[in-house]
């Protein structure tokens, strides 16, 4: 981690403020020297964690209709019918 | 998730890592040199590997079935026309969630900001953002939210936002890759997965004073 800052001196604006490079450098943020002195940031990083981690959870939500895939064979279809048309129509 | 018993305390936690998101999926190589050689077959093997991914992103970014729907389609529709310039420097379906993300943003332009950047997409309005928490602490979410009220917070989240937050939070997928997704910086990409986190929990905090003025 690079950033050297004394966290302990850090007041919560401050501390929220470098709260995205804290989660992403993989630390465990809610034992910074701040959040152990304020109950609030304390609040706020268990909030973010459990969000973070309750995502991870919401994953699969389920397949698309049969019908798309349907669509999509025969909008292939046609594109392919409708380049061939063409081609053949340069021939001589 | 917390660090096991004999770990010591100060030592810091590695970072989450989401393995589901690029498993190795057996005969998706041979499809894909398959699909490039156009075999049709092929492509319907793609399909059924990926469908419920490119539905998911799409179904959570629109909130509608049939747009959602409709989106999934032209996003296979692109794969198809241009599945030959897959060289494999990532993923497949690293590549191809590329390419429904972009379908997805060019359908959220024309429907509602027509004339905005990406970069712009990517940062909602004031109004929008999250609020800092310097005080008033009332209600802890731990532990007490379900899968339905976050889905739902999930779709009430500015289009940037909720983009950002399914690509990391929900699909694994590291701020490099959604950057190189969003032709965003990797600290774009970092700063709106946060905001997206403390807009989420807003809403799910007013969401509980909701029901607890109701019971």
């Amino acid at each position: 981690m690079s950033n050297t800052r004394d966290r302990k001196s850090m007041n919560c604006a401050e501390f929220q403020e470098s709260l995205p490079e804290l989660f992403e450098s993989g630390a465990n943020v809610s034992r910074n020297e701040h959040v152990l002195g304020c109950e609030n940031c304390s609040a706020l990083v268990r909030d973010l964690e459990y969000i973070a981690a309750q995502a991870k959870l919401l994953l699969p939500i389920h397949d698309p209709s049969p019908s798309v895939w349907d669509n999509i064979q025969s909008a292939i279809r046609n594109e392919t019918d409708h380049k061939t048309r063409a081609h053949t129509g340069k021939l001589p | 998730m917390s660090a096991g018993p004999t770990q010591p305390r100060s030592e810091p936690r590695p970072p989450v890592r989401h393995m589901r998101r690029n498993p190795p999926i057996a005969g998706e190589a041979e499809a894909i040199a398959q699909a490039q050689a156009g075999d049709g077959e092929s492509f319907e093997i793609l399909y059924s590997l990926h469908k419920r991914r490119v539905y998911s992103l799409c179904l959570r970014m629109l909130g509608n079935v049939a747009e959602a729907e409709d989106l999934t389609q032209e996003a296979f529709l692109q794969l198809h026309r241009k599945i030959g310039t897959f060289r494999g420097d990532s993923a497949f379906s690293t590549w191809l969630h590329r390419l429904a993300v972009n379908v997805v943003l060019m359908h959220l332009r024309k429907k509602g900001l027509p004339q905005i950047s990406l970069e712009e997409a990517l940062e909602p309005s004031q109004e929008d953002g999250p609020r800092r928490d310097l005080g008033e602490r009332d209600l802890v979410l731990s532990g007490s939210l379900d899968r339905v009220a976050l889905e739902r917070a999930v779709e009430n989240l500015p289009p940037g936002y909720r983009l950002v937050f399914v690509l990391h939070d929900v699909e694994g997928y590291e701020h490099n890759e959604i950057a190189d997704m969003l032709n965003c910086s990797i600290g774009n990409s970092k700063s709106q997965l946060h905001k997206a986190r403390m807009k989420l929990r807003d809403l799910l905090r007013s969401g509980q004073r909701k029901e607890e003025s109701v019971a």
